[in-house]
């Protein structure tokens, strides 16, 4: 059978993800057949992935009142101009607040509460874990690379625990663009399609004074937190659980990244020294 | 060539995606709140890449926002609502862009009129975690035509299936894929031309 020809459409759209049927089988054979085809395709997925990291920082920026107020509808548009005094007024949020998690930052922001790295995750975490098509940035399968990849990016040594006896497969990860430093996430995912995010960056906090590592939890709008310090690195483990839940997956988290190898930030990444797996 | 425009209502309800979630059959039929929060910072981001501007781009999604109610009746649950949405954003920014143009003429034009198509004001934001590249395909992003690059996003960076971007930019499914290979051969024209020092090495 002769080679059926491709188009550069079908290249396109094969790199896109949106080619089926017959159409695909016949780039597949062409890319069996054609070492310039694969490098086309991945071309293209990798300017694809430049744009997507290029644009994606904008996504984390805090979104301002009068949009919140507009996506209320029009009966509830005028909450946040009348409920502010009482809002701000609020020591603790609690669950349930109509405006959601999303105006819950300006709410503490006027109660001259700082945003903190933990809430940070919760917002990070609720924006990608719900996210179908591409909650991470590089999946699973290409986990040796993310790990050199994180490293590379945030210039401090990246470990992807194993959550595989707990019941969680690595979905993948990404790079989210942080206050001054970025932030590494890691999420994986259990046979209820549930998902937890371990979120970690670079941070001047020092650790609790006593030198012992305080875990710390919060919990808003569904989304639990357990967040910590260790080593110049604060940690945030996300997701949809009660406190006693997540604690038993944050502690099997903590001790894989305790006994994983130290390298100190400042210090250059380590050249691959093992072959990656085949 | 453009396709003869549709009646509104006929170009939401082409929405294709099902999603497995459960509707809520209430009586006045709102819009999902949580959803409709969670595609804001999406909505913004497109809407930067068409008004060019960051203040007009959430003027912009403010208008999209209070259309989205508006026509809330037209949204099927379980169908894409950022799809959806997106749709409506891009007809707001044709009739703003319409009747801005219109009153344009009007006026006289100085040199820093922001109304020009495809003016792209971005301000320089601190990437530590990037390489300068970055920075640099924004503004190259930024200088392709304006029907290219928003095709170029919605297709690489939401990644919406090309069906759903000939909906929401009311153009056949064939014009997005000229659009787009036009698109990613001039940005892959602009990246050979940056100093060499600068080209990333994969």
């Amino acid at each position: 059978m002769s080679p059926v020809p491709i188009s550069h459409d079908d290249l396109q759209a094969y790199a896109d993800g949106q080619l089926d049927g017959e159409r695909r089988d016949a780039v597949e054979q062409a890319l069996a057949r054609d070492a310039s085809v694969g490098v086309r395709i991945a071309a293209i997925r990798a300017q694809n992935a430049e744009l997507r990291h290029a644009f994606d920082p904008w996504l984390a920026e805090r979104v301002p009142p009068r949009l919140i107020a507009a996506a209320e509808g029009p009966t509830r548009r005028g909450v946040l101009a009348r409920g502010w005094p009482v809002l701000a007024a609020a020591a603790t949020l609690v669950m349930g607040m109509a405006i959601g998690w999303f105006g819950r930052d300006l709410v503490l922001q006027r109660a001259g509460t700082p945003t903190t790295f933990a809430r940070e995750a919760v917002l990070t975490h609720a924006l990608y874990a719900a996210d179908q098509r591409r909650p991470v940035e590089v999946w699973a399968n290409e986990e040796a690379g993310l790990a050199r990849w994180l490293t590379r990016r945030m210039g401090t040594q990246a470990h992807i625990p194993d959550l595989g006896p707990l019941g969680y497969t690595l979905v993948g990860g990404r790079l989210v663009a942080g206050n001054e430093k970025p932030t590494g996430l890691v999420m994986y995912e259990n046979a209820d399609k549930q998902r937890i995010t371990l979120q970690w960056r670079i941070t001047r906090e020092k650790a609790d004074a006593s030198g012992e590592t305080a875990f710390r939890y919060l919990h808003e709008d569904g989304v639990g937190v357990f967040h910590w310090v260790d080593d110049d690195c604060a940690y945030a483990l996300s997701g949809p659980f009660e406190r006693a839940q997540l604690l038993g997956i944050a502690r099997v988290v903590y001790g894989q990244l305790a006994a994983a190898p130290k390298v100190p930030p400042s210090a250059p990444p380590a050249a691959p020294a093992a072959k990656p797996p085949a | 060539m453009l396709v003869a425009l549709a009646p509104r209502a006929a170009r939401a309800e082409r929405s294709t995606l099902p999603l497995a979630r459960a509707s809520f059959h209430v009586v006045d039929a709102p819009l999902p709140h949580p959803e409709l929060l969670a595609a804001i910072p999406r909505l913004r981001r497109y809407a930067r890449v068409l008004a060019g501007d960051w203040a007009r781009a959430d003027d912009l999604v403010q208008e999209t926002l209070a259309r989205a109610w508006e026509k809330r009746r037209l949204w099927q649950p379980g169908t894409d609502l950022r799809a959806w949405m997106f749709t409506i954003m891009h007809n707001v920014f044709v009739n703003m862009r319409t009747s801005a143009s219109r009153e344009a003429m009007h006026v006289s034009l100085d040199a820093d009129s922001e109304g020009a198509e495809g003016a792209w004001q971005i301000p320089v934001q601190p990437q530590q975690f990037t390489h300068v590249e970055l920075g640099e395909l924004l503004q190259q992003v930024g200088r392709l035509p304006a029907e290219q690059r928003e095709t170029l996003l919605l297709a690489a960076v939401e990644e919406l299936k090309y069906e759903e971007i000939a909906a929401v930019l009311s153009i056949p499914v064939g014009t997005v894929m000229s659009r787009l290979s036009r698109a990613r051969e001039k940005l892959r024209r602009m990246a050979d031309e940056r100093p060499a020092a600068l080209k990333r090495v994969k």
